[in-house]
């Protein structure tokens, strides 16, 4: 059985109450839960109760969520740490530790009441204190932090009262919530790193305040969350006990998912989606993700240096044929916006420039540009990333056409890394994923330097300039236009090609209910699943 | 005796100080480090000085290496970097695993690849012994992984049944211990059979024109009992070189195995912590390989002793 409840999935959200922001300051929240919306929908029939086995093919290298960035942390963090504001699936902000909040009309000052009568796993109270020394620790480079970036633009953070709390930024954020919803902002028990030993017990305990805790974390083996008795949503969480089994080899999952070894499992190769459709007492779910798997064009490198040379790529280019030799189209293909925000911020493709297909138009840029007879060009794949390798085939056949002589050229990851951090990644693929705001998706990746870190020395003036405004925008609308002003020049000078988005594909046997993937990927959607036993 | 074993434990310090030396440079030239690994495309390069400094990547390599020789021969193999957990109980733990596959694998094949071996080696020539030969070449051509996987995919597909993911120590559970290492050490016992077989008929061919072997015959003696009285007990010696070999192999090469069947051991450890760049955790795994191989060797060497009086002087 091949489900797919992307629509249903939206549906859903937009019924909830409160879902959208469209049209909507951001500037107050009403102070009551939104327990519809967080997590997602509850399910009437849901039983509490039983020991979920989720296998996973990658592993945290360790749950320090302070110090240790890295998906495989993500997925289960999220589930026992939790942030002031949570994301719903199409990117509005919620309550979630934070009950309300007021911003101020330059959006430099955010105001937040926190919620009462929460715990930590320490069995501490969680208050105002306890934000403010996880924000000041998180922001001190001096800490060796994961998150102190993101959190670079913090001024100052005061406790108004013990369930109040202010951050002032330096400039103005419109995206700050959203920033705030990343597992880098959640609070923990103020103090904690000056305990001894605090980063180790990290690794065998939790002190967040999510509705499972850790109870036993074995290295090349599994991790086991147990419910948090004391967890203040009221029935929550359904499940009493998650185990997440690490096997790190795709066949060896295939087989543990066909005999029940584990309930489901997150599966990264779209081949084994299809190697599991029609097995008995499986599904696959199918749904949208936030990711981006993108041909990224460094404008100092050798022809690409020419707007026109990159114009002329673009129209090279099929993304629909490159999806379907990467992913076997099991994706969206992209404009300038990730799947999961195309709806609410993107685009349409067929308003941007240079997405269809036009072999003529290119060569005659190609000849302005002084390569009449096309170009020789090193294209990069990283190794270990299964997609690329197809999709470099396909890209160098499209190029071909207009005369540009690709040459794949495979680094491994760590160099990769090191070429993309020093802004020296030339023609290359790329994948990449975001939280759900576009000012967290294009800033840091497209603003002039030094705000921005330009990636692909774009060095756009018109771009940049929209950046800023889009950063310093309120409502919903005013963003929208800023931001689709924005893509529209993105699309125009080309500095990136977003190729294609993978869905992520989740198999579940059928006694896992009521289980949806958050466009992120991480497993918030655990948090109201339930087992029929 | 006692200074034999004394010359040899001096001899293999030299060796273990040595390869410690190249081991320590080997997992440096690695490129990346911890610190990019934990922060990920995040990193500010601030935080990252810091971070360097906090893991002494800052020093130079040498005082790095002496700085770790020091504490190891203290007993201390330090913290892993990223869990915080001591590099001891870490490699401990998935030591014990890969060690108890092993041995299982050893014996395993032994007590079929030497029958065999003395059977083909006996009738060598024989329709028996070119199936065997057949079987030999296609099972050391064969990679392990491969076999891993038919094994798993034949099982969950003819039982409709595949061994537990999650790993369960002896101590706990010796039935559902062994229920988890079935598969796996059949995976590797299919080539280890093929290897012990092919060894022991080379030698009982080559034993079979002794003089030792026409005498007995010639008294009488049952073929079958010159097999086992003579012919095995003149090969126990090679066959314990061989056997250490083979367990050093099979200690190097559960890697593959132990990622298939989800099994929490030494190889797995390894790579993970490299793939970390948890530098001190490679480094006592790798150590710990070392030593293992050292004392392996060294048992063999005693165990000629115990069987061939002629080496005790």
């Amino acid at each position: 059985m091949f489900e797919i409840y992307r629509r249903t999935l939206l549906k859903g959200v937009a019924l909830a109450p409160l879902a959208g922001l469209l049209g909507v300051s951001l500037s107050s929240q009403p102070a009551f839960a939104d327990d519809a919306v967080l997590y997602g929908a509850a399910d009437a029939k849901a039983k509490s109760g039983g020991r979920l086995t989720v296998g996973s093919l990658i592993e945290p290298p360790s749950m320090d969520i302070y110090h240790q960035a890295g998906e495989a942390v993500n997925f289960v963090a999220v589930l026992m740490y939790q942030t002031l504001v949570y994301a719903d699936p199409l990117g509005n902000p919620h309550p979630l530790l934070a009950e309300s909040w007021e911003v101020s009309p330059d959006a430099t000052t955010y105001t937040f009441n926190l919620r009462k009568g929460v715990t930590f796993h320490t069995g501490e109270p969680f208050e105002a204190e306890d934000v403010k020394y996880s924000l000041d620790y998180m922001r001190n480079p001096e800490n060796g932090t994961i998150g102190a970036r993101d959190f670079a633009d913090v001024q100052q953070v005061e406790v108004l009262d013990t369930h109040a709390v202010r951050v002032t930024l330096k400039g103005p954020n419109s995206a700050f919530l959203i920033t705030l919803t990343h597992r880098n902002a959640s609070p923990i028990p103020r103090g904690w790193y000056d305990r001894p030993n605090a980063r180790a017990l990290l690794n065998s305990s939790s002190v967040g305040t999510g509705p499972f805790r850790m109870a036993e974390f074995q290295q090349n083996s599994f991790i086991r969350m147990e419910r948090n008795p004391d967890y203040w949503q009221p029935g929550l969480p359904y499940l009493d006990e998650i185990v997440v089994n690490f096997i790190p080899n795709s066949a060896g999952m295939l087989v543990a998912v066909k005999n029940g070894r584990v309930d489901m499992a997150v599966l990264v190769r779209p081949q084994d989606a299809k190697q599991l459709e029609g097995a008995e007492g499986l599904s696959i779910q199918r749904s949208i993700s936030l990711n981006q798997k993108v041909l990224d064009l460094d404008c100092a490198y050798g022809p690409l240096t020419d707007e026109r040379v990159r114009r002329a790529i673009a129209l090279l280019i099929d993304r629909d044929a490159v999806m379907q030799a990467g992913i076997s189209g099991y994706g969206q293909r992209l404009g300038t916006m990730v799947p999961g925000m195309q709806e609410r911020w993107g685009v349409p493709i067929e308003q941007l420039p240079n997405q269809v297909v036009d072999v003529e138009r290119a060569k005659a840029l190609l000849t302005e540009a002084g390569h009449p007879d096309g170009f020789d060009i090193d294209l990069t794949t990283i190794i270990g990333y299964e997609w690329m390798e197809p999709a470099a085939l396909t890209l160098v056949q499209q190029l071909a056409a207009g005369g540009i002589r690709a040459n794949i050229n495979r680094v491994d990851l760590g160099t990769w890394l090191t070429n993309f951090r020093s802004r020296q990644m030339g023609f290359t693929l790329n994948d990449w994923g975001t939280p759900p705001d576009p000012n967290i998706l294009y800033y840091r990746h497209f603003r002039k330097q030094p705000e921005g870190a330009d990636f692909r020395n774009w060095n756009d003036d018109k771009a940049s300039a929209l950046l800023d405004q889009g950063r310093a925008a309120l409502t919903y609308e005013d963003r929208k236009s800023i931001y689709g002003r924005f893509q529209m020049r993105l699309a125009e000078s080309v500095p990136t090609i977003m190729l294609f988005g993978a869905d992520h594909l989740v198999v579940v046997s059928d006694k896992v209910k009521n289980h949806r993937m958050h466009p992120i990927g991480w497993h918030f959607g655990l948090v109201k699943t339930w087992l029929d036993i | 005796m006692g200074a034999f074993v004394l010359r040899r434990l001096a001899a293999s310090l030299i060796t273990l100080f040595l390869a410690s030396i190249v081991v320590f440079a080997m997992v440096r030239a690695v490129p990346g480090d911890i610190v990019e690994q934990m922060m990920g495309q995040l990193g500010g390069s601030e935080g990252e000085a810091v971070l360097r400094r906090f893991f002494g990547l800052d020093e130079p390599i040498h005082i790095q290496y002496l700085d770790w020789l020091g504490r190891v021969l203290r007993g201390d193999l330090g913290v892993s970097w990223r869990l915080g957990a001591p590099v001891t109980a870490l490699v401990a733990s998935a030591f014990l695993v890969s060690l108890q596959l092993a041995l299982l694998v050893l014996v395993f094949s032994a007590f079929i690849g030497v029958p065999l071996g003395l059977m083909v080696g006996r009738w060598s020539g024989g329709a028996f012994d070119t199936a065997i030969q057949s079987f030999n070449v296609v099972a050391l051509a064969t990679p392990v992984f491969w076999i891993g996987l038919m094994l798993l995919f034949g099982v969950s597909e003819l039982l409709g049944w595949s061994p537990p993911t999650i790993y369960v120590s002896p101590v706990r559970s010796i039935t559902e211990n062994l229920t988890i290492l079935m598969l796996p050490m059949l995976s590797l016992a299919f080539l280890q059979i093929a290897a012990y077989a092919q060894f022991v008929r080379q030698h009982v061919i080559a034993a079979m024109g002794q003089d030792y072997v026409r005498a007995a015959r010639a008294r009488g003696m049952p073929m079958r009992r010159v097999l086992l009285r003579h012919v095995l007990r003149n090969i126990l010696v090679p066959l314990s070189t061989f056997m250490g070999l083979i367990f050093i192999q099979i200690l190097g090469g559960v890697v593959v195995i132990e990622s298939i069947f989800g099994l929490p051991g030494l190889g797995r450890l390894l790579v993970n912590a490299l793939n970390a760049r948890d530098f001190p955790v490679v480094q006592g795994a790798l150590l710990t390989v070392l030593i293992s191989a050292i004392v392996v060797n060294l048992i063999v060497d005693l165990l000629y002793r115990a069987i061939d009086p002629r080496l005790r002087t």
